[in-house]
């Protein structure tokens, strides 16, 4: 059974009656030891499904899901006390912003002692010596003299550092993180996702990697969810995903990399922006921006379907040539 | 004088040796600091060329920027376009320089001027710098830079806050584009947008450099980008040149061990062109207690004794400039 | 990809790339007035403001009376609904035999213009010196801030009186008293937003396109930092017109027989216990008043701070 299983997961904001989706029938399964990526651009609903597993929807979100379950346990209908307990200890979640979650008022000794303190008691000597073990587990140099600093006298490195301690400080067996290193430079983010994957390598966590930077979720997750206006569009293994994109959306987005561009020449772009609140389109949601688009894709919203054993939501998914298939007789786009 | 006579043999935009030194005050009864924020940068720029200034936070590549369109000026150093040396400028040189060097900005949401209409945004730099155009006339140039940059007419008479990432980001093209000038610097211009409309943004820009053929110091932290669009690479690290050298080169050889390290720490889609190598260690020094010799040494791994003393400068190697004491053994 | 698939949706030019469906979201002023609406104490203080303001500009021909004649037939008569009270005087008459609802018609003309004029005075000169103060820092903002500091270290009735006491008793003495008491809260708030705003790329963009400083201060930077400016001028109303009464009260403000709410409240001390109408109607209205501008003001700070709405 996996760790987290999510079916048809769908946030709602607004009124009853004309509700804004901003994610629509997600489904998604992470397993222990498993590193699932989850790809969008602004607007995809990555932050916000992965939230609505957290419990952190507040009203007038309404969440709603066949299923939501943490190792076998029903989160949705489960005492909020109860999920609290769950989320935090055996569910924890690291943000973009590191200076933002740390509080500034007080020293990182207090933050993380606090984190252990309500998950897992202990006297004070205990949380201490947990603590300092934490800062040398997630690579701070000279530990115990950074316990009494305060946030506003780190780097952004050494912060999130200081943020994944607290996450990890009571050992959760799933970690989701939402662009954990956006915020960080490059050779920084390459610390802080070796990091990553270490610990969840040695502690057989479950890891969520939310973002925006296909190469990266290329090169870190073992599976790979791509997603599009708060749908899920393609989901695959990570190797295979990006080399043969079932999606034309996948397609579509690989091709405006400028890292697959040869050369000078212009870059293959997707017109148009994301769908916002005001213009869903009717039928499949890429419709106005998809190059293959045709008459049932403007009318119709496609399902999420096997194609040669990936889930792909198109009427139309892409063979190895990168064309797509089942296309009615006679037309080529 | 003037900067818009192009001289023959005579690059565009000369930077000779820039220095910006910002002086902190560190508090009550501590002795003040100077932050070396830009420590002597040098490089030309020929006409509609691109030249990419890449680095990470605290490099300088920002400073540089502020101190080439002259919203703050050097402490020391020389600026030259086309051969004239940009000092103290009067009221009229001042005009011709903004029709000369202008900048696009980073952020989309915080470059536009949220009570004003895009009409008027854009009518602002005429308006200052082009006293002979009329209003009608104004009103022209202003609606045929939109069309250049793929607005439509309509929006002239919107807010900012209408419009998506790209298309604001296609604004403050405009506006950097109005007084077509010859130099643009633009500091992380998609780096705030998708990836989707980052291709759209950068199309356009290269479009543009060839219709109306200005150059760019473009600014930015993303090597694939720089890659696509650049003619010349210059890395910087902490207010300095560690390498510089036509983009190709430098991306199928880096020789300095930061540029190196920065080429293996940009993660890749294509699995062939991944470079497997342990990750850079330590975090970037503060540019108020530099370290010594090459600012670099405490994170590299060729590091020797001379490396930590000496600070090394810019030098002829294979026809790129390096400032490594040992690039001959590394290359 | 084979060359059939050369699409459509490549485009050949910049303008049909940049073709995006723009969905409209509501205009600024749209939106704020919707959100003002949703909260009903700010829409019920802007309709009685609407209302004092209709009497205060009509009331030379609604008030019954003229506020200053004397009906010697008629001295405190009660309200009419009261044993004694006839329909002639609907609120009563005072100690002198005028009319009541008349004075308190044409004491709303005083107060809102009272009003109105001190936080016009008070705000045109708070916007210029904090513009400066937080446009150019260093010594002018020093001297311009401790300058307001020290004012703002005096309580405010008491340096009120002491600016009439310099000047004259009379009520334009005391609005403009008013006017200077409150300057410091303009300075400092168009100061902290001038402040904020002047690291703002658009700004520094502008400075690149070669603004000058009085083009940067009062036609790009100023438009910004209304939005505070516009809730501490509405709350500025309602605390000028307390003052004024205040003022009024103690004989500072407008003189006798100026139908001004506080001076009324003076002139009727001595008939609190024989004849309550004199002084609490003057006393209702000021607090009406005042409460239908806080509300008004706390609506409108809801209304445009952008980090109040969902």
């Amino acid at each position: 059974m996996a760790l987290l299983e999510v079916k048809n997961l769908t946030v709602e904001f607004g009124s009853e009656d004309k509700p804004f989706r901003a994610v629509d029938s997600v489904s998604y399964s992470v397993d222990r030891g498993e590193v699932l990526g989850i790809v969008g651009e602004s607007g995809s609903g990555k932050s916000v499904s992965s939230l609505a597993v957290m419990g952190l929807i507040d009203f007038p979100g309404r969440v709603t899901a066949d299923a939501l379950t943490f190792d076998g346990q029903d989160l949705l209908r489960m005492p909020s006390k109860r999920r609290r307990q769950i989320t935090g200890k055996d569910i924890a979640m690291i943000f973009q912003d590191p200076m933002s979650a740390l509080n500034p008022c007080f020293t990182v000794e207090a933050q993380i002692m606090e984190a252990l303190k309500v998950h897992e008691g202990g006297n004070k000597k205990q949380r201490r010596e947990r603590t300092l073990d934490l800062l040398d587990q997630v690579g701070i140099p000279d530990p115990k003299s950074r316990m009494t600093a305060y946030p506003h006298q780190l780097s952004g490195g050494m912060s999130q550092r200081i943020v994944i301690a607290m996450a990890i400080a009571c050992n959760p067996r799933l970690l989701i993180a939402d662009e954990p290193t956006t915020a960080l430079d490059v050779t920084i983010q390459a610390q802080i996702i070796d990091l990553l994957l270490k610990l969840q390598e040695d502690s057989d966590m479950g890891l969520l990697l939310i973002t925006h930077d296909l190469a990266l979720v290329s090169e870190a997750a073992n599976r790979i969810q791509v997603m599009y206006a708060g749908q899920l569009f393609e989901s695959g293994p990570a190797d295979s995903i990006f080399a043969a994109p079932r999606h034309p959306y996948t397609q579509a987005l690989l091709e405006a990399l400028p890292e697959r561009s040869e050369g000078h020449d212009r870059l293959r772009t997707i017109p148009g922006v994301v769908p916002g609140q005001y213009d869903r389109p009717a039928g499949c949601l890429l419709a106005p921006r998809c190059r293959y688009a045709n008459e049932s894709c403007v009318n119709a919203r496609p399902e999420v379907s096997d194609f040669n054993g990936r889930d792909v939501r198109c009427f139309y998914p892409l063979n190895d040539q990168g064309q797509p298939t089942g296309l009615p007789t006679g037309e080529t786009v | 004088m003037s900067f818009l006579d192009t001289k023959p043999g005579v690059p565009l935009l000369e930077s000779d040796d820039l220095v910006r030194h910002y002086d902190v005050n560190r508090g009550f009864g501590k002795p003040g600091a100077t932050v070396k924020a830009l420590d002597g940068v040098s490089f030309t720029l020929e006409a509609q060329k691109t030249l990419a200034v890449v680095g990470e936070s605290g490099c300088g590549k920002s400073t540089l920027g502020r101190q080439l369109t002259l919203i703050e000026q050097p402490s020391s150093g020389e600026l030259k376009i086309n051969g004239n040396k940009v000092g103290n400028l009067s009221d009229k040189e001042a005009k011709q320089f903004r029709r000369t060097v202008q900048m696009i900005f980073q952020n989309p949401y915080g470059s536009l001027n949220p009570r004003k209409k895009v009409g008027q945004i854009l009518a602002e730099p005429v308006l200052l710098n082009m006293e002979n155009l009329g209003r009608k006339e104004r009103e022209e140039r202003v609606r045929a830079t939109m069309a250049k940059v793929g607005l439509r007419p309509e929006f002239y008479q919107r807010y900012p806050h209408m419009f998506s990432g790209g298309q604001r980001q296609r604004i403050a093209i405009a506006r950097a584009l109005i007084l077509e000038p010859k130099v643009i610097v633009a500091d992380e211009p998609v780096s705030a947008l998708d990836v989707s409309v980052q291709a759209q943004v950068l199309n356009l820009m290269m479009d543009l450099q060839k219709e109306m053929n200005v150059a760019y110091v473009f600014i930015s932290h993303d090597l694939s980008v720089v890659r696509h669009i650049a003619d010349d690479v210059m890395v910087m690290y902490l207010g300095r040149v560690a390498e510089k050298g036509p983009t190709e080169e430098i991306f199928a050889k880096p020789l300095h061990p930061y540029t190196r390290a920065l080429l293996a720490s940009a993660p890749k889609i294509d699995p062939t062109q991944r470079v497997k190598s342990e990750p850079l260690t330590g975090e970037l020094p503060s540019p108020i207690n530099p370290p010594s010799g090459c600012a670099f040494h405490k994170r590299c791994p060729f590091a020797t004794e001379e490396c930590a003393k000496v600070r090394p400068e810019l030098r002829n190697f294979e026809g790129r400039e390096v400032a490594c004491h040992r690039v001959e053994e590394i290359a | 990809m084979s060359e059939n698939f050369t699409p459509s949706a490549v485009p050949a030019s910049n303008a049909a790339e940049a073709i995006e469906p723009v969905a409209a979201p509501p205009s600024p002023l749209r939106e704020t007035w919707d959100y003002f609406k949703k909260n009903r104490g700010a829409y019920a203080g802007l309709i009685i403001i609407a209302i004092i303001m209709f009497l205060a500009i009509t009331a030379q021909w609604i008030a019954p009376y003229d506020p200053i004649i004397q009906d010697r037939s008629a001295f405190l008569k009660p309200p009419a609904w009261m044993e004694g009270g006839s329909w002639e005087y609907l609120l009563g008459t005072d100690a002198v035999g005028r009319d009541i609802l008349s004075r308190l018609i044409h004491g709303a003309q005083l107060s809102v213009s009272i009003g109105l004029a001190v936080v016009a005075i008070s705000m045109a000169s708070g916007i210029f010196l904090g513009m400066l103060a937080g446009y150019f820092r260093g010594w002018i903002e020093v001297s311009i801030m401790r300058m307001m500091d020290i004012m703002l270290a005096l309580p405010s009735l008491i340096m009120a009186m002491a600016i009439v006491a310099i000047l004259g008793p009379g009520l334009e003495n005391a609005m403009l008293a008013i006017a200077i008491v409150q300057l410091p809260h303009y300075v400092r708030l168009t100061r902290a937003s001038v402040v904020s705003e002047l690291n703002k790329e658009y700004v520094i963009a502008s400075q690149v396109a070669g603004a000058g400083h009085i083009r940067q201060m009062f036609v790009n930077i100023l438009p910004n930092c209304m939005a505070p400016l516009i809730v501490q001028g509405t709350l500025g109303i309602s605390s000028a017109i307390l003052d004024a009464a205040a003022l009024g009260f103690l004989g500072l403000g407008a003189q006798p027989p100026l139908p001004e709410w506080g001076t009324m409240l003076a002139e009727a001390r001595e008939f609190v216990g024989s004849a309550w109408w004199v002084i609490t109607f003057p006393g209702l209205c000021i607090l009406v008043t005042v409460l239908a501008f806080n509300l008004m003001g706390d609506g409108l700070r809801d209304a445009l701070d952008p980090k109040m709405k969902r």
